[in-house]
């Protein structure tokens, strides 16, 4: 096994070119798998080095780029976040524990790709574009593209992740992640994702996408489109949530059984909405 | 298989280690190489917590770190809390409280209890229990060690 550390993202995606190789971010999932013996690429490189992934910068339509290799806490705290896009920061504080959110970042989770981790409905609720680089250049996948399957990306050999872009948020809209978990920090036995927008009693932006409950989260945006400009009551949440149970296709695990995971994902979103419309009303 | 010499900065000192190899976690060095045998090797999978140490300041997995990863870095283990013969007023506050039994998650609990009290403002109940969310022990129940931490929090100037 060889160990690089490259500086920079030109250096790093030339040492990806070779068979078996792997970056190596904050170690939180890479390491722990090289421990248990489940994998021994045969080239670490590392991307400790590569100040350019470290950066988070909001720009001045209102997006924000995250670095692959920034942390988990640094996620939680970040200020560039506003409105809707909090419901990535809210997602990062609820990761694991102190000491995982300090190592961990969001590009190795991305490429990780747990079905029950926190980020992927996170993003896909913000529309963010994940953004590669490899030795063709660069292109950047919405996150419903990015997450194929179960542990699944559509990152190539040889590519990496740069960036992940939130795309700026509607003003006076909301952002959250509820979570349903055995005990803090745990993954999640399912997880609702959501960005909310209302004025006075009608909806003006909606984006729900429920996580572990399928190979990747679940988001109906032909029901959440239907809903604009309504009122957000108990009937409309119903038909958002029957949309969503279709498209539901969870598992049986050591965390909960699918059955327990189809009960309560419908309960979480409601949940969700009716904490982000109380905590809208709130800020109106 | 031969590895790299390196030199990592432990609890303020210049330590060089002879032929690391890429896999090799900072864990298996502080202990195997290093002799410093408080952090534990408990999961080895960044779980269970007793391997945390600070790096750069701020607690990390010791198990899930790559020790060729931390050269150009300031890692403190459990044994610089405090000089020899002399404990940290966190180490007094547990030993105070009675809040351990076995002792083995113990280093790690002290770790990101030192890394908590850094704030230097009184903590609460659920802000040490969030903060030593990532420290599992099988034995104590938590309270004592949650109580001690709470306590030592009040105590700083």
């Amino acid at each position: 096994m060889e160990f690089i550390r490259p500086d920079s993202i030109d250096a790093a995606v030339a040492a990806l070119q070779a068979e078996n190789a792997a970056c190596l971010a904050g170690g939180a999932t890479l390491v722990a798998m090289m421990n248990a013996d489940l994998v021994a690429p045969e080239r670490l490189v590392s991307l400790r080095d590569v100040a350019a992934l470290r950066t988070a910068m909001r720009q001045p339509d209102g997006s924000v780029v995250i670095g692959a290799m920034r942390r988990h806490r640094e996620t939680a705290e970040e200020t560039d976040l506003r409105d809707g896009q909090r419901v990535l920061s809210d997602a990062a504080g609820q990761i694991a524990n102190p000491p995982v959110r300090n190592m961990g970042t969001i590009g190795g989770s991305c490429a990780f790709a747990d079905p029950a981790a926190d980020y992927p409905p996170a993003l896909a609720a913000a529309d963010a574009r994940i953004a590669l680089v490899g030795a063709e250049g660069r292109r950047t996948l919405p996150a419903d593209a990015f997450f194929v399957d179960w542990y699944e990306t559509a990152l190539e050999p040889g590519e990496l992740i740069e960036s992940v872009i939130l795309p700026p948020a509607p003003a006076g809209t909301a952002g959250s992640y509820t979570k349903l978990a055995r005990v803090a920090g745990d993954f999640a036995i399912a997880s609702v994702a959501l960005v909310l927008g209302m004025e006075g009693d009608a909806c003006s932006h909606l984006a729900v996408a429920v996580g572990a409950c399928g190979p990747a989260p679940v988001r109906r945006r032909d029901v959440e489109t239907e809903l604009l400009g309504g009122g957000l009551g108990d009937s409309e949440i119903r038909r958002l949530t029957d949309a969503l149970a279709d498209g539901l296709d969870p598992v049986d695990d050591v965390r909960a059984s699918a059955d327990y995971r189809r009960r309560v994902a419908p309960r979480l979103v409601r949940q969700a909405i009716a904490e982000a419309k109380q905590c809208l009303s709130g800020t109106q | 298989m031969t590895g790299a010499s390196i030199t990592l900065k432990v609890n303020g000192a210049d330590r060089p280690v002879a032929a690391v190899a890429p896999w090799t976690t900072l864990l298996t060095v502080l202990r195997d190489e290093l002799g410093l045998t408080g952090a534990k090797r408990g999961c080895n999978q960044g779980v269970c917590g007793a391997c945390t140490v600070t790096i750069d300041g701020e607690p990390v997995r010791s198990c899930l770190s790559l020790a060729l990863n931390c050269t150009d870095c300031e890692i403190a283990t459990v044994e610089g809390l405090a000089p020899a013969g002399s404990l940290a007023p966190v180490q007094q506050a547990l030993a105070e409280g009675n809040a351990l039994q076995c002792g083995f998650c113990t280093p790690g609990i002290l770790i990101a209890a030192h890394a908590l009290l850094r704030r230097n403002e009184p903590l609460s109940v659920d802000e040490v229990r969030a903060g030593l969310s990532g420290n599992l022990c099988r034995c104590s129940g938590y309270k004592k060690i949650v109580e001690a931490v709470v306590r030592a929090s009040e105590a700083r100037p």
